[in-house]
């Protein structure tokens, strides 16, 4: 966690800086005069976690390396990230092109594909339960407009 | 007294009661399936809440969450893998309980502790919310700030295993709070010319997004350790095994008493958190057994200790934010949204200004202890039969569910962009320990932090010095740095922890003191 915090910490002080410096000046207006300033307050986050993320890297890099010390992430976990993110990205192009009932579909099917199902019988009905259910409680029982 | 009689007329009808027991049932399964729990079940059902009577609605989210409480020792003591992080001393003794054929007489005290615990802890939400926010009408807006500042630190400090990380997340909560129009100017902040977040980022997205899609996907890595721990449950075959007998309830009394009040202290302090009242519980009871040794090999009182103090963390929790609008935890965070929906804004106005939904409100929170009970004892082997379902066939459902919980919110795609986009952030900060918890609290409290330091500005007339006219500030703010002096003290020494299996996502081991 050592070299992870390091490498945060350096991150999350180049965003501060680049907040600070360029997109807060940017995208908020001065106030007007005899008013407190609307940056104030992001700009006073922005500094403070500046100066934490600095205090983040300086105690981090005074510790002493731990050689056994795991990885934040493990591999399985950056492949189920990829997948299932990249899923949801499918997922809402298709419900941009097609429509609702398709993407509901592929991210399901996808979901359960991804995660190791090949059982025909899980892959047809796990779908059809949900959107069947989903249609019935939000849509005819509680009168939801999701469709 | 006759606000809660008319609250249980409000809350005593086929509709309501049925909206509870929906909760609690719901609840109880989002908390026996390891990595979900209250505040993602609570997210999840806000917007399944617009179309309901507020009490209703309100009733319903209140049975997730405490369903969800009780609900995580299913698992915990069945597959030594808590449902929820507070319930992780439960499986140091329900696990091996369980082992030795005695599961149904574990899953049933731990249910009985959890309901007293519960039931005991709503009555001192009731005795004690109303009378502290009488004080708390006293308070003006310089002292606001700094009792803001203060709940900030003390949470930032506490909820994760780093300070210095607790507070960047509460402080990115804060300034994600600045997006849209600012109240006072109506000028634009960091909207990039998107309407859509004129009014801000939607609290229920996000906390979708980092609770629910990003555990989810967590867990997805995980999945095969998971399952494999399903396939070890035995049951008993001796009727002894499977019920709680009176020698059991005479071991167990003590140890409910004293998890409850550990777990309603730790739940009025903010930050603190069901976990640490959990396991607090469980060491106390182990330091004042006559036999020590014993705990962690299957000893009944283990599990009444820490269920107990889990549970009565929940409506405790609620005092802060009730009296003072401030949340304390994360699932009170998120219940503001549905109770500012629905027409109860948490603070100390709300008792004069809303006496019938508040007392409704205790009423709904009494019926769900019962409700609790009668679903936990009655669905048991159901519950426990939830615990076995394969993690593959569970992640399809919640992550459908999570789009139409986002979608519900805004009903626009751009509320899944917003999740998806926290679900990136809630994923990194699970993996590199910044605090989510902390994060909602400064994203939730973020508003009242710049209205109040705003009005402070202008009542002190710029000058720092005024505020030697605001002792009570001043204390909250000399208690801020004593905190954080405190906390970056604490945090160079060490702790023993528990020896309970990590879900592989969610942090299970918890400090012994």
């Amino acid at each position: 966690m050592r070299s992870a915090n390091i490498v945060s910490g350096v991150i999350l002080i180049v965003f501060g800086a680049a907040m600070l410096l360029v997109i807060i000046p940017a995208q908020i207006e001065e106030g007007p005069e005899g008013m407190m300033s609307p940056r104030l307050v992001p700009q006073m986050m922005m500094a403070l976690i500046m100066g934490l993320s600095l205090l983040l890297v300086l105690s981090n890099l005074r510790a002493a390396p731990d050689p056994d010390a795991a990885p934040p992430f493990t591999r399985s976990e950056l492949i189920a990230s990829a997948a299932l993110l990249g899923l949801f990205a499918v997922t809402v192009a298709l419900f941009l092109t097609v429509g609702v009932l398709a993407a509901s579909v592929v991210l399901i099917v996808g979901a359960l594909l991804i995660l190791g199902e090949r059982r025909p019988v899980a892959l047809v009905l796990m779908p059809l339960c949900l959107i069947g259910g989903a249609y019935l409680l939000f849509y005819r029982l509680l009168g939801t407009a999701i469709l | 007294m006759q606000d809660l009689i008319h609250g249980f007329a409000d809350v005593l009808t086929v509709y309501t009661l049925a909206w509870i027991c929906a909760g609690v049932t719901l609840g109880y399964v989002l908390g026996v399936l390891p990595g979900l729990g209250k505040a993602t079940g609570v997210a999840v059902a806000i917007p399944l809440t617009f179309y309901l009577e507020p009490v209703a609605a309100i009733a319903l989210l209140i049975g997730i969450a405490k369903g969800s409480a009780a609900g995580s020792a299913v698992s915990a003591i069945l597959l030594n893998t808590p449902g929820e992080p507070s319930s992780a001393p439960t499986a140091l003794d329900g696990y091996p309980m369980a082992r030795q054929g005695k599961a149904q007489k574990a899953l049933k005290m731990g249910l009985y502790a959890s309901v007293i615990g519960d039931f005991l802890s709503t009555v001192l939400l009731i005795c004690l919310a109303a009378p502290m926010a009488r004080y708390a009408l006293l308070i003006g807006p310089v002292e606001l700030c700094a009792i803001l500042v203060f709940s900030m630190t003390f949470i930032g400090g506490l909820s994760g295993r780093s300070l210095l990380k607790g507070l960047i997340a509460g402080a990115f909560g804060v300034f994600f709070a600045t997006v849209g129009l600012e109240t006072e100017t109506f000028i634009p902040r960091l909207t990039f010319g998107l309407l859509d977040l004129d009014d801000g980022l939607p609290l229920v997205p996000i906390a979708i997004g980092m609770l629910a899609v990003a555990e989810m996907i967590v867990q997805a890595g995980n999945m095969r350790q998971l399952d494999r721990e399903t396939e070890q449950i035995v049951d008993g075959t001796r009727p002894e095994d499977r019920v709680v007998l009176w020698s059991d309830w005479k071991r167990c009394f003590a140890p409910i008493l004293r998890g409850t009040l550990i777990g309603s202290v730790v739940g009025i302090l903010p930050g603190l958190g069901a976990s640490v009242g959990s396991f607090l519980s469980y060491g106390a009871t182990r330091r004042a057994s006559d036999r020590p040794e014993e705990f962690g090999t299957g000893r009944i009182e283990g599990v009444a200790a820490a269920e107990s103090a889990d549970n009565a963390v929940v409506p405790a929790s609620f005092v802060p934010l009730f009296a003072l609008g401030i949340p304390g935890s994360v699932i009170a965070a998120i219940l503001i949204a549905a109770f500012v929906l629905h027409g109860l804004t948490p603070g100390p106005r709300m008792f004069q200004e809303q006496p019938e939904l508040v007392a409704a409100v205790y009423a709904a929170m009494l019926c769900a202890s019962g409700i609790l009970l009668f679903i936990g004892y009655t669905g048991q082997r159901i519950f426990a039969r939830v615990a076995t379902v394969p993690v593959r066939l569970i992640i399809p459902v919640v992550l459908f569910l999570c789009c139409i919980g986002a979608w519900m919110e805004t009903g626009s795609i751009f509320a899944i962009y917003i999740m998806l986009a926290f679900t990136v952030l809630g994923i990194l900060a699970k993996k590199l320990d910044f605090s989510f918890v902390t994060f909602l609290i400064g994203f939730v409290i973020g508003p009242s932090v710049e209205l109040s330091f705003r009005q402070s500005l202008q009542i002190l007339d710029h000058r720092w010095s005024n505020l030697t006219g605001h002792p009570i500030a001043l204390v909250f703010i000399a208690l801020t740095a004593v905190v954080l002096v405190a906390l970056a003290r604490g945090r160079s020494g060490g702790g023993a922890v528990g020896t309970v299996r990590d879900t592989g996502t969610t942090i299970t081991k918890g400090r012994i003191s």
